[in-house]
Parts: C-alpha cells; structure tokens; sequence
C-alpha cells in the first residue's frame, strides 16, 4: 500500500548528495525507517466482527469482574403507636417517657459482599462480607466476615468474624424478609443483636449433591454477642461458647411442597464478678424463691445452655403458598436479679440462674396471588420456669431473694398485613398484643407499673421498607 | 405541507409508542423454538420486537424476579425455592406449557455403540462405568459431557434418566447446549444430551431402554409423540401476571396452528 519508491525518490537529494560517513548514517536511518513503515504496513488489519468480538470480550472481563461485588440493602421507616407512653417494648425497643407514638429509621442497612473468581470446578473459594447499619441512633457494623470454601469438593466452609450466630431459624432470618417486625422475645432476649464474634465450620454437599438438603454447623464464639451503638462487644472472659446446629431441607417432587427441620445446641458461659450464685429452691416457708448455691463464685463461669428444634412448613396451593413456622427453645439462663438478657458485658452483680422456655409459631397466607400476605404470629418466654403467677415476687425468707419482674412469663400474639408494592417496595400493617403473666405479689412501684393485671403494652406498627 | 408532516411525525410516534416490546430470557432448550417464533411474530406484528436470549431456566426465572425479563423459557417447572422469592418480590406468574421436548442421549459418530439402557446411562453418568468396552463398545474411555448445573436439562437428567443420582466429579459441564454437539462431534469418546431439536448428523443419537433392555426406543418426534420414547418433559414460558396484556399476543401466538407449526418444525412434540 506504501509508496517505498516514491519516498525514497523524495528524499535521494537530501540523503545521498553528502559526504560518506554521513551517507552511511542516513543510509542507515533510511532503511531503519523503511522498515519501519514497512513492519507497520504488514501489521494485519482486523476486520470488523473481529474488533467487535475482541471489544465485546474485554467487556465481559470487566463485567465479570464487577459481579464479583455486590451491593445489598434494605431501609425500614416506621411509625409506631403504643397502648401508654414510655412502655417497656419489644417492638424496636422501649418508648421513651411521655412518648407513645413515634417515628423511626429501624434499619438502614448496607451490604458489601465480595466472592473470589470460581476455579476449575466452579467453586468461588472466599467470601468477603460487611453490613453497616445507619439510623438516627448512630452507624453501627453489623456484619464483617469472610468465608472461605474448600477448593475441593465446596462441602466445608469456614466462617469467620461478625456474623449471624448459627441458633435454630428465627435468628439468621434476616428482617428484611420476615413477616413480624420483630423477632420473638426468647430471641431478642438470648440472642441479642443476633450476631456474635466467633468462627464456625460447616458442612453442607453442594449444589449439585444430592446431599445438599443436609448441613451440619458448629463454632466458637465469644458470647458477648454484636456491638450496639454505645457499646463495643469485646470479649471480656477467656471462655468461648459453642453453638452447634444440623438442619435439613427437602421439596417434595412436584416442587409445591417445602419443608425443613433443624436442631440447635448452645453451651456456654461468663465470668461472674461478684461473689454468689443464686438458684431456685424452697425457702423455710416452702416459698419458691431465690436461693444462694454457691457462696464465693467470682471468678467462675455461670452457664448459658440452650437446646432448640425448630421446623417449616410451605405448600403452594389454591389459596395461595401458606407457610408455618415453629421453633422451641429451653435451657439454663444465667443473669441477675432484674434481668434474664444474655449480657454484652461483664456482670459485676450476683448471678440468678434459671431455668426457661419459650417458643414461637408463625402462620404466612399469601392471598392467592395477589401481593397480600396474612401473618399471625403466637410466642412465649417464660424466663423461670419454676416459679408462675402468685409464687412470682413473694417475700423471700432471711438469706433468700425474692423474684420479680425478670421471672414473668409474656405471651405474644401478632396480627400483620403485609403488601408488597412492587419488589423493591413493602408495607407492613400489624399489631402485637403482649400478654404478662400476673401476680398479686408485684403491685405499682415507683420505678416500674404494677404486674397485678396485665400491663397497657400492646404496640401498632405502620412499616415502609425499600430493599435493593 | 407542514400539517403532513406533523401528522407523520405523530403517527411515527405513535407507533413507537405502542410497538410491542417484549424480552424472552432463560433455557437454551426453549431457546431455538422461541428465536423462530419470535422471527415470524415480528414479521406479522410491524413495530413489535421480541428480543430472545438464553442462560439456561434458572437464568430466566431469576430474570424474572429481578423483572429482567417479560418472559423466561424453563425446561423444568418452577422450584419452591424460587415459588417463594416470587412470592417475596410480590411478584404473581403464570405458567404455560408451549411444547414437549425429548432428550436423547448422543455420542460421536464413530462409536459403536447404538443403544443403552437407563441403567447403562446412570451407570456412566454416575461414574461407575468407565470404558465403553463394559456397554459393548471399543475398549476407550468415557468422557462425559454435561450441562451446567443452572440448565433446567441438567436437572431433568438428573431426575429422570439418573434417578435423582449425583453426578460423577469427572463430568464436564458446558455452558451451551451447541457447545455439548461440537465436544462430542470433535472427541470420540464422548456420550452426552441434548434436546432433540438441536440432533444433527454431526453426532449419533441411542436408543434408550426403560425396561432393562427389553425394548430400545430411538429418540425421534414420533416416538415421542406416541410416548414409547421415555425422556420427554414439558418446556414452559413463565410471565408475570402484571404483564399479561403485554405479553399475552405473542404467548398466543406461539399456543396457536401457527406457533405450534413452528414446535413441529424445531423438533419438538405440539401441546396441541
């Protein structure tokens, strides 16, 4: 394509009519630039497909790269109205005094996750995870972990960091998907916050297994749960707790049927700073109440020991996919004397063990097809299961203490409507009705109302929340 | 002059307006019936565009949550899994059945072997049988090509064929079903399977037996429309229900003479 002839012709007067030595250095220059022009001129054109199909690779690369991150999140605005001002609540925690309806960002949640580019046998062998949550009560770290696979066969995973404890079902239901503002009252209470600092193995067959409906689960944890806004969740004993879980998750053939069960051991403990442990025993009146096991208990660990079952029920039928949840939970809570809440913590008061229970059920109807759902909700927690009713507060013998308020059992039911706008956008109608167990023997005090009847808590909660 | 052309300009926009756009997603089962179709819809419909991609059925019904799609292909129903993701998107669907597909099972040319039983094929899928010599052929050794794990085809061989058994680790999975004929025309001893609109003389299809080798069945149209061949399954469109004007003209279309000419023509078995 190149006129070699003609440049040359261009340049003879200027190269060649010069001394020798020059000539042979602009001889040299003439021919390094022809073959220059002459390298460029062979160099193949690329036809059209071809720079297309190469644009188009080098595209996907960079796609490919980018799906490897990606963005979740969800924000929850609600506006709650309860039965009398500044009530203690589990529906996102107690009013404030004077105040019964309020307006609040529940969540404000983002999520990164980062999955590693899968091997040769598809297998994406770490995970990076962290979830912020942004609300008028500050940021707060919710989530920071990573998982690492293995290489393998995709059967174990190690888990490590910030994460959801791995305890039955309601806990590592995330809230963007469930049906109840809240989680159960046993929940929240043994598990505040749901996460915990730790390190758990799993094993679980892949996707393509057929063992797949199988997972076994077991960690280490520090115990002192996830960080709140005003506080950090260092460990501040040297045990670690263990929670193990084996689930399993079947379809029927048809793929309208879904069901799941699930097992869940929690053993545990902390440090108690401060000398006595008190438990359950007859006093010399015969009265149930709090007596001392064990004098000069600081420095050991009070127990925190849970066992659970759980189970899920879905079918997609003529009324539309109806699901049913169920979850029991009892064991052995260490606390104090006015609470039953797993400490975040050291405990520098006396340790009060008890023995509890509690469960929760949910009923989900989709209405037909249409973007309604009906959620009824029943849960309980009973945080001594040893003492009911009259036997609750009653004066306690000399060397003996009372129990209290920390001892009332609550039954809760929930009645909820949920409309899903679009699949971004949901609103949550619902009410829950708390029910405190009674006793003659805890009247009005000036710190607290009285627990003689039922106490006005029951909440409404109007809920909007955008997922991306 | 200026009323003609302002008259042009709005009926122009009218017509983009209104044209009919509708994207179709997922199996790449479904995928060459829907592209033929589709061709032929546009021609009758000036204005409208279907555009048809494939992935594979998990592909699609994910696109259909994410509302990525107007329409996604499965070669397999619907999981409950994904039953209840719609459900939590508040996404209502409908589901319709547009044609019946046989799979056969295929190998190169050269291979001897004409016909397996469903056990000689879970057998090899499953590992146990390694060389063709043990299922009557050369002494050479199987390779076994799959598709992946998100293609509904994957999960229908799964149920039917390997009776829910898992797959052996050897096994090479494609991402396209072309990809699976190319593979198998070009190695010699590979088995594999496609759907039976995509059978072409570069690779040769088995008969299979479902009664322990009693009666082999060859994988053609006829046997499958009279059901003595076996592996036939349903191919499904999935649409949202907000969605159904939009896309209700071409789902007719294809559930009409017409359409199902069309199912006829690919290689699949008409629903009507």
């Amino acid at each position: 394509m190149l006129n070699i002839e003609g440049i040359v012709k261009k340049h003879r007067g200027t190269f060649f009519a010069t001394n020798p030595a020059n000539m042979q250095l602009k001889s040299f220059i003439l021919i390094f630039v022809l073959f220059t022009i002459n390298l460029k001129a062979q160099e193949p054109e690329l036809n059209p497909f071809d720079t297309l199909a190469s644009n188009v690779a080098g595209i996907n690369s960079k796609i490919d790269a980018l799906n490897r991150f990606k963005f979740s999140g969800y924000i929850q605005t609600q506006f709650q109205v309860a039965d009398s001002a500044g009530q203690a609540s589990f529906a996102s925690g107690d009013f404030r005094p004077g105040v019964d309806k309020r307006i609040a960002v529940r969540r404000g949640r983002l999520k990164l996750t980062y999955n590693s580019p899968a091997n040769d046998k598809g297998i994406s062998t770490s995970q990076y995870v962290l979830q912020v949550d942004v609300t008028e009560r500050g940021v707060g770290i919710k989530d920071a972990y990573m998982l690492l696979t293995d290489k393998w066969s995709g059967w174990i995973q190690l888990k490590a960091g910030m994460f959801d404890r791995p305890f039955g079902n309601e806990i590592g239901y995330s809230s963007s998907q469930r049906e109840s503002p809240e989680r159960g009252r046993m929940s929240q209470i043994l598990f505040p916050g749901e996460r915990d600092l730790g390190a758990s193995l799993a094993i679980q067959g892949s996707k393509t297994s057929n063992w797949n409906w199988l997972r076994a689960e077991g960690g280490l944890f520090n115990g002192t749960g996830a960080p709140s806004f005003n506080a950090d969740a260092t460990d501040f004993d040297k045990k670690k707790d263990f929670i193990g879980r084996i689930s399993a998750n079947k379809s029927s053939a048809s793929e309208k049927i879904k069901y799941g069960v699930g097992a869940s051991v929690y053993n545990g403990g902390f440090r108690a700073d401060n000398d006595t442990l008190y438990a359950i025993s007859k006093d010399a009146n015969g009265n149930k109440t709090f007596m001392i096991e064990q004098n000069s208990f600081k420095g050991h660990y009070a127990e925190r020991k849970y066992t659970g079952v759980d189970g899920q029920f879905s079918i997609d039928w003529k009324p539309g996919i109806t699901t049913v949840r169920a979850e029991y939970i009892q064991g052995e809570q260490a606390g104090t004397s006015s609470s039953t809440s797993s400490p975040r913590a050291a405990v520098t008061s006396n340790i009060y063990k008890r023995k509890f229970n509690g469960a929760y059920f949910y009923f989900l109807q989709n209405l037909g097809a249409s973007p309604l759902q009906l959620v009824v909700k029943y849960d309980w927690y009973d945080p001594n299961t040893e003492v009911s009713k009259d036997e609750i507060g009653i004066s306690a013998a000399n060397g003996t203490k009372s129990t209290g308020i920390a001892d009332i059992r609550y039954d809760t039911w929930g009645f909820g409507m949920i409309y899903r706008w679009d699949s971004n956008v949901r609103i949550t109608l619902y009410y829950d009705m708390v029910k405190n167990e009674t006793s003659r023997n805890i009247p009005d005090a000036s710190t607290r109302p009285t627990y003689m009847k039922d106490l006005d808590d029951n909440v409404i909660t109007l809920r909007l929340q955008v997922k991306i | 002059m200026k009323k003609v052309i302002l008259t042009l300009i709005a009926a122009s926009i009218s017509v983009v307006l209104y044209a009919q756009k509708i994207s179709v997603k997922g199996s790449d089962t479904v995928l060459p019936l829907t592209q033929k179709v589709a061709e032929s819809y546009m021609k009758k419909n000036a204005g409208s565009s279907v555009t048809v991609v494939g992935g594979g059925s998990g592909v699609g019904i994910a696109a259909l949550m994410d509302n990525t799609t107007d329409i996604a292909m499965s070669s397999r129903k619907i999981k409950m899994d994904e039953r209840l993701k719609m459900q939590d998107a508040g996404r209502a669907y409908k589901e319709v059945i547009v044609a019946n597909d046989a799979l056969a099972v295929i190998v190169n040319n050269s291979n001897k072997v004409s016909q397996l039983t469903r056990e000689q094929i879970e057998g090899i899928y499953t590992g146990k049988i390694k060389n063709w010599k043990e299922v009557g052929g050369e002494d050479m050794v199987i390779v076994i090509y799959s598709r992946e794990s998100s293609s509904g085809t994957y999960e229908f061989f799964k149920d039917q064929v390997m009776a829910r058994k898992n797959y052996a680790s050897n096994v090479l999975s494609m991402p396209a079903t072309g990809a699976i004929i190319q593979s198998i025309s070009q190695t010699k001893g590979a088995i594999g399977y496609v759907g039976l609109a995509y059978l072409n003389k570069e690779v040769k299809a088995l008969s299979v037996s479902y009664d322990k080798g009693k009666t082999f069945v060859s994988p053609s149209l006829e046997n499958a429309k009279n059901k003595s061949y076996p592996v036939v399954r349903p191919l499904f469109y999935y649409y949202p229900t907000a969605k159904e004007k939009q896309v209700m003209p071409f789902v007719n279309f294809i559930l009409s003479a017409e359409g199902q000419d069309f199912v006829s023509k690919v290689g699949y078995i008409p629903v009507k």
